[in-house]
């Protein structure tokens, strides 16, 4: 601690801590997980690190298509399509000098499915995988316990990154988890819980050296705070700037916004276990009731794209074709009559009470239902409690908030968790017709054949109104002028060996 | 006065003994830390909630993990976070002094304000002056400290570039978390200086001590203002704990990593340990502080002891 103060004070006297560093790239985010380990979270936060200091053995670039990594090729062999063959990328060498080879594929997959990655959440995410079996130095074979076409895609991030074994091994699990080793484009320097991580440019990166010689992560979750730093010049890039601060950004002498689409989707969830929104002609009533375009103008100051499924239009299993319903109030109007809703009937809505912005989205909803003759109550929680608790054991209303969007980009995911029966947060729509569909997108690999199931899953849940997405998310990034060739990553999961910083 | 130290220290481990049982019970009331690792991204099965819940301890009963837990920290271990991995005792222990210099420095900067504009406003009672403190504190008073943190460092931080607006970079990153709670407080403290020295100032002895022809500052300074401070120190005391909850926003807003950025953390994310220990360090913390301050009164007030 004391060393610590003195190098601060030392660093301070010499004017060090203050201004920005010539290549050093500064970011801002919200959190910080706390465990760097690749088995041990689900955090966006880690995402948004973890590809800068390991990689998989397949990569997605910021384009989303997914290509070669520490994995040269790849193909599936065997009589049913149950071993995938992987060709790994030869002179790679783990940050602390380690190589990288199928040993080191072979410890990965042991361990993320063996008992430590059972005291983790990753492992659910990977139990298709039965065993890795090593052919040799430079080839691995992943043999499959059960079909899963989304696999190659999880191969390229969260939980299968490579981890080095010996490192591993010589280590005890807090350390890893405080300094990880990985073979990514950078290595951990420093890391001060809930303060900062630095990051050193890897030289020998298999991808071509980054142009810039450090990053820093700054953990700030105040978001004007965050944005504060922006504007004083001391950050390069900050996350989730809040709409509201949107303008102040843009306002700025040497910064701008950069929105980008984002894979979560915000949705009105229908509970269809009370009635009476276990009517689908009250749920289209409700459908057409609600301007979500005027919404999306208004609350999110166009920070948003009105959609008709509960995914985003980067997900597999898009259809473009489908519309949204649109705002009718009138024809609204008359379904809840059809429906012989009484004109005094009321509807609970729930969501998170921290998210200002669907508060001001929930109270503009519950205005548009009371016009067409709803009495409607508001409902907040806390997030945690939200989703482990009220969500799964159908403690909410007739209405209720959820926000979704799979790094994986694929629609199984969603409809998947949210649809098939007696799932962990669907306590309560059942239906045979899309429980089959969702198994029978899983029994195969060709994923021509995959969207069209999975297309027709999500004209189901349109028609059905299983639920009403309300719109596709922007993410807004805040980002210094200097700061050159910097793609803002629509699944948050930064690639930064492209960016550079002008003097 | 030992006889006070023993049962005030008595008091404070019943005290601790109640605080732990209630934290570690009601975090346990609040969420499933098996299931918060999820985060919605993925649907855990129940097999692998199970393990999960077997790795963490979770699934044993709560007075098993309770009776563990302060055992625990008789031997002065309390635990291994459940998101770390790592020690809880070291990790309170690093965040200890960044929070404690928080504390201390806003208290500083409270005093060295409310001593002087007290005085001031005391001496020139219903002046011009006087007005201005008491409208000015009241003022205080009134600012919700979040926002002044953030109004400070608009002005400093952003517009002036005088001082880093968030972080941990040294002592300079002191001064405007410990300005933002420091004026805060510094409301409070100067309108008891004022009212304190005011009663102070009409009490017989100084009445006499003027009618000894003695200069008025003689008078306020040697005479008045030390008895004036006396409700002063228990008055501080009080506030530490206030102090403490009031760190707890302010180092969200300024990115300060101290014990209540941990804290919130381990409520995010139900780690137990983390939370307890967290708790655990701040109780002992805050019990110190007042037994200290209860110490100073009995040697200031020989009443206390024997009452």
């Amino acid at each position: 601690m004391k060393t610590r103060l003195l190098a601060l004070t030392l660093a301070l006297a010499l004017g060090l801590g203050f201004a920005q560093q010539a290549n050093t790239l500064t970011i801002a985010q919200a959190q910080d997980p706390q465990s760097w380990d690749p088995i041990d979270t689900f955090f966006l936060a880690w995402g948004m690190i973890g590809s800068s200091i390991f990689d998989g053995l397949v990569e997605r670039d910021l384009d989303m298509e997914i290509g070669p990594g520490l994995a040269t090729s790849w193909e599936w062999i065997g009589d049913d399509d149950d071993r995938l063959r992987f060709t790994l990328r030869e002179g790679v060498t783990f940050h602390n000098g380690e190589p990288f080879d199928a040993e080191a594929v072979k410890f990965t997959f042991d361990r993320l499915l063996g008992e430590e990655g059972a005291a983790g959440p990753q492992q659910s995410n990977y139990t298709s995988i039965d065993r890795v079996e090593i052919v040799d130095a430079m080839t691995v074979d992943l043999v499959l316990a059960s079909p899963d076409p989304v696999l190659i895609t999880k191969l390229a991030g969260y939980g299968a990154m490579i981890v080095p074994p010996g490192y591993v091994a010589e280590n005890d699990d807090e350390t890893f988890n405080r300094m990880p080793v990985g073979t990514g484009p950078f290595k951990v320097v420093e890391y001060v819980s809930d303060d900062r991580l630095v990051l050193e440019a890897n030289p020998d990166y298999f991808g071509g050296a980054p142009s810039v010689d450090r990053v820093v992560f700054r953990f700030i979750e105040e978001p004007s705070t965050r944005v504060a730093e922006l504007q004083a010049g001391r950050v390069d890039i900050v996350q989730g700037v809040p709409i509201s601060l949107a303008g102040s950004v843009e306002n700025a002498p040497d910064a701008s916004i950069v929105p980008v689409g984002s894979p979560t989707v915000s949705a009105l969830r229908f509970n269809h276990c009370l009635a009476p929104t276990d009517d689908v002609v009250v749920r289209q009533a409700i459908a057409h009731a609600i301007d979500r375009e005027g919404i999306i103008d208004v609350i999110l100051e166009g920070y948003g794209t009105p959609i008709a499924s509960f995914q985003s239009s980067m997900s597999l299993g898009f259809d473009p074709e489908l519309e949204p319903y649109a705002y009718d109030p009138e024809l609204a109007q008359r379904l809840l009559a059809d429906a012989g809703v009484a004109s005094d009937a009321t509807v609970q809505i729930d969501f998170i009470g921290s998210d200002a912005i669907f508060r001001e989205v929930a109270q503009a909803t519950a205005s548009m239902l009371e016009a067409i003759g709803l009495n409607v109550e508001l409902v907040t929680h806390e997030t945690n409690t939200y989703y482990n608790e009220m969500v799964p054991e159908n403690r909410v209303g007739h209405l209720y908030y959820s926000g979704w969007g799979g790094w994986t980009l694929d629609f199984d995911n969603t409809a998947g968790l949210l649809y098939g029966t007696g799932q962990f947060w669907n306590p309560c729509f059942t239906s045979q017709e899309v429980d089959d569909l969702l198994v029978a997108q899983r029994q195969t690999y060709d994923q021509d054949e995959r969207e069209a199931i999975l297309q027709e899953i999500a004209r189901l849940e349109h028609s059905l109104l299983i639920d009403l997405p309300m719109y596709q998310h922007q993410n807004l990034w805040g980002v210094a002028d200097r700061v050159q060739g910097f793609q803002a990553p629509a699944d948050d999961r930064h690639d930064l060996t492209a960016v550079s910083l002008a003097n | 006065m030992l006889a006070f130290l023993i049962r005030r220290l008595g008091q404070s481990v019943f005290v601790l003994i109640g605080i732990t049982l209630f934290v570690s019970f009601t975090i346990r009331l609040s969420g499933d830390p098996a299931v918060a690792l999820f985060q919605g991204a993925s649907a855990p099965t129940p097999e692998q909630l199970a393990s999960i819940r077997q790795a963490l301890g979770t699934d044993r009963p709560f007075l098993q993990q309770y009776a563990e837990f302060v055992a625990g920290v008789a031997r002065g271990d309390l635990g291994t976070s459940f998101r770390t991995g790592g020690p809880v005792a070291a990790a309170v222990m690093q965040r200890f002094p960044t929070t404690v210099a928080l504390a201390l420095s806003s208290l500083a900067i409270s005093l060295l304000l409310a001593v002087p504009l007290g005085v001031l406003a005391a001496r020139r009672r219903g002046g011009v002056a006087d007005l201005i403190v008491r409208v000015v504190s009241l003022l205080g008073l009134s600012f919700p400290n979040f926002w002044l943190g953030i109004m400070l460092i608009l002005i400093f931080g952003v517009r002036l570039r005088w001082l880093p607006p968030s972080g941990y970079e040294g002592p300079v990153s002191l001064i405007l978390p410990s300005l933002t709670l420091g004026l805060i407080l510094a409301s409070t403290t100067t309108r008891l200086v004022r009212s304190s020295l005011l009663d102070v100032l009409n009490e017989q002895y100084v009445v006499t001590a003027r009618a000894k022809g003695i200069h008025e500052n003689a008078v306020v300074y040697l005479h008045a203002l030390r008895t004036a401070l006396i409700p002063l120190v228990t008055f501080v005391g009080l506030q530490i704990g206030g102090l403490i909850g009031g760190v707890v926003i302010i180092e969200k807003v300024f990115a300060w990593p101290g014990l209540g950025s941990l804290a919130l953390n381990a409520i995010a994310v139900r780690d137990y340990p983390m939370l307890q220990g967290t708790i655990v360090v701040l109780a002992v913390f805050i019990a110190a502080i007042n037994l200290l301050v209860d110490m100073s009164y009995a040697l200031l007030d020989p009443r206390v002891r024997v009452g």
